[in-house]
């Protein structure tokens, strides 16, 4: 038996035990150009939650994690809020706060980080099921984004001319 | 006349041939029958071939022969790893089965296989489906080195999961399409799996997999249990109990005929509906 493993659109995340997750583009709506985003969450993911969550982490419970990896566009690139290099592998009980959540569920906390690797901008935001167990809970958040890589574009996307202050995403 | 008889001798010599020719056949595969351990006859009487099977007999060595994945009958994994592998429309999935009060029914399923239909158009209503509220269903193709996967977007009920994966079709041994297998949260092994025709039979098959590993409701927990008592004890008290509440030896709810009878059924639309505990 082998540690069951994500790939797809440039995302490699095996997965640690207890997790499942998906990796996906959502079809297009008008002109607008979708990026691949990642789910991981230890508990049954619904198939129409939303891209940070909403439709799953009202589901968690105390024990459970939900964690997101967001691609934006090529545009984002070289823009202040995407200046750190490398996503957070190894994050810290004192980085969930319960007033980062994008939806504000009681007992819940998260965290959110912008970063860029591999010549991609990316978000990851993380969600626990419980605060106060989130010195529990953040070893296996780190364990998980310890072995997700991400593989450059296949298309290298320019660098743009200039960096303007961070944009509405 | 001479020449008739010699015509008709010429023909009965053929004959002695063919029938010799056919012996001699029928003498091999017989052998060869034995050196495969199905032979007819009396495998223990003494052959050469046996004699050269024997340990330490060389240039001969026994060894067993299989045929595609085994049955689940000759089976004893209970392992129940994630199922992972990628969606028709070319995204990654991963389903963790393990974890949580819930069952997953994994149902493995081609697009191709006549049964199989069958199975698809009962997943596109899952309301209908008569699965207990806490079960999840996942439908498990072979990888796209397999399946095609514009046919199984094609099959595939908007909202289910599908997962393609032949690496999950060899952890979980599955002999061939439709297949299913229940896997319990809590204990993160399965318990149950098997082929059916149609779905029903899958569905009463996990109400009672599910009545049988769940344990009694805090409602429903028999006062003898709840004190500890055990044995002859325990059964005393269970008896003393009925008596109380009127069930009396040979009460015919003593012996219900379905799960239908001991978990009552919602009779509207006449399909079945969750196992429900009392309590």
């Amino acid at each position: 038996m082998t540690v069951a493993s994500l790939h797809a659109h440039g995302i490699d995340a095996p997965l640690p035990g207890g997790f499942e997750g998906r990796i996906f583009v959502r079809g297009a709506v008008g002109r607008e150009v979708p990026y691949p985003v990642a789910h991981f969450a230890t508990f049954p993911l619904p198939a129409d939650t939303a891209d940070f969550g909403g439709g799953a982490v009202n589901l968690m419970g105390p024990n459970d994690i939900f964690a997101v990896l967001f691609e934006y566009g090529p545009e984002s690139l070289g823009r202040a809020l995407f200046a750190r290099q490398g996503m957070p592998r190894s994050l810290a009980a004192g980085d969930f706060r319960p007033y980062l959540l994008r939806r504000g569920l009681g007992g819940q906390s998260g965290t959110q980080w912008f970063f860029t690797e591999a010549g991609r901008p990316f978000t990851v935001y993380v969600v626990l099921g419980s605060h106060a167990r989130r010195n529990a809970l953040v070893p296996r958040v780190n364990g998980l984004l310890g072995s997700v890589s991400i593989s450059p574009p296949a298309v290298p996307s320019p660098m743009p001319q200039t960096a303007s202050g961070p944009g509405w995403n | 006349m001479v020449a008739l008889a010699v015509v008709l001798t010429l023909v009965v010599l053929l004959m002695a041939v063919l029938v010799a020719g056919l012996l001699r056949s029928h003498a091999d595969i017989l052998r060869s029958l034995h050196e495969l351990g199905v032979g007819v006859g009396d495998p223990a009487a003494p052959h050469d071939h046996a004699a050269a099977g024997a340990p330490g007999a060389a240039g001969s060595k026994q060894v067993p022969i299989t045929m595609g994945p085994p049955l689940p009958g000759e089976r004893n994994s209970t392992a129940a790893p994630t199922v992972a592998g990628v969606t028709p429309d070319g995204n990654a999935l991963a389903v963790s089965v393990d974890g949580g009060d819930r069952l997953t029914l994994l149902a493995f399923l081609s697009s191709g296989c006549a049964t199989c239909s069958g199975f698809w158009k009962a997943f596109r209503q899952p309301d209908r489906l008569g699965l207990p509220a806490d079960t999840r269903l996942v439908v498990v193709t072979k990888g796209p080195d397999m399946e095609i996967p514009s046919e199984v977007a094609g099959q595939a009920p908007p909202g289910l999961p599908v997962v393609m994966s032949t690496e999950a079709w060899g952890d979980y041994e599955v002999p061939g399409s439709p297949f299913f297998v229940l896997v319990d949260g809590r204990s993160g092994l399965r318990i149950g799996e098997g082929v059916a025709n149609h779905f029903d039979q899958v569905a009463e098959l996990v109400r009672r997999a599910e009545a049988d590993a769940r344990p009694f409701g805090v409602g429903s927990r028999s006062r003898a249990l709840a004190e500890g008592l055990d044995g002859p004890e325990r059964e005393s008290a269970n008896d003393r109990e009925l008596r109380r509440a009127g069930v009396l030896p040979g009460d015919p709810s003593l012996y219900p005929n379905s799960l239908d009878e001991v978990y009552g059924r919602s009779g509207d639309d006449g399909l079945p509906t969750p196992a429900r505990r009392a309590g």
